[in-house]
């Protein structure tokens, strides 16, 4: 079961698809790339996040290239970016509300 | 080492297998080719994927048993594909057991030859609880094996009303 709040991987796989669709390996590369090199998904993992994902109707899979069966890429679909908002929404409070409680401590 | 991959692949559930074995694989190689020859990172490449296919297998198989809602296939006991992927996990998890026992062994006739081992000391009871967890085992296969055989479980399947008004 996908809830707020995200995992960090499920939380960059699902910003991965926000730009663009992608298909399984571009996610990898773009979650390496994200997170510079900090968190490298294995194809279990990653495959497992988009399962769940898939079930809960946050991502749809289509065929990016009709001649290859095997490719399949991913895409959020509107119930996906209203939870990944809503996720950027609480991490942007909490980013906030510390950036507060630090300054007050240091003044 | 693909085929390794697609070797580890059967301890997914058939289901999970069909739908995503062939692209898994497909990225695997994609990533493995990516890496070229850099010995360490490749090493590091393997561990991490085969600990994230033995992790992602046991986590579709709680998955399976633990029948979220929108899953029907518990409902259904799926018996079919449930014993193959199931004794392949069972036999790896068993031979990590056995292992384990084993290098706890050699660490202590290394360390403390004097000391009588915990198992010779040991009463039966574990040996007795260990034959009942296995009897258990079996009883519990053979119900299932059994209810599949009688087909209960296509009961959710038969239509009770007619299409046709």
């Amino acid at each position: 079961m996908t809830s707020l709040p995200l995992t960090e991987p499920v939380f960059l796989v699902l910003l991965s698809l926000a730009e663009q669709p992608r298909h399984g390996y571009s996610i990898l590369k773009d979650v390496e790339a994200m997170s510079t090199g900090r968190v490298v998904l294995s194809t279990g993992t990653l495959y497992g996040a988009l399962q769940r994902l898939l079930r809960q109707g946050w991502i749809e899979r289509f065929h990016e290239d009709e001649s290859s069966r095997d490719r399949r890429a991913y895409r959020l679909t509107s119930r996906g970016r209203k939870n990944l908002q809503a996720e950027i929404d609480r991490v942007r409070h909490l980013s906030r509300l510390a950036s507060l409680r630090v300054a007050r401590k240091e003044a | 080492m693909l085929t390794l991959y697609r070797t580890l692949m059967y301890l997914y559930p058939a289901e999970y297998r069909r739908e995503f074995g062939e692209e898994m694989a497909l990225v695997f190689e994609e990533a493995r080719i990516a890496l070229g020859n850099k010995s360490p990172a490749r090493v590091w490449f393997y561990a991490r994927e085969s600990v994230g296919l033995l992790a992602g297998a046991v986590c579709e198989h709680v998955h399976a048993l633990t029948l979220s809602p929108e899953s029907n296939s518990i409902r259904r006991l799926n018996m079919r594909r449930f014993p193959i992927s199931t004794i392949a996990l069972m036999i790896v998890i068993l031979a990590g057991v056995v292992l384990a026992i084993e290098s706890a062994k050699a660490i202590q006739v290394k360390y403390d030859a004097g000391v009588v081992s915990v198992w010779d000391t040991m009463p039966g009871f574990v040996a007795i609880g260990l034959a009942l967890v296995c009897c258990a085992a079996v009883a519990g296969w053979a119900i299932l094996f059994a209810l599949h055989r009688s087909g209960i479980h296509r009961l959710s399947d038969v239509q009770t009303w007619s299409d046709q008004r």
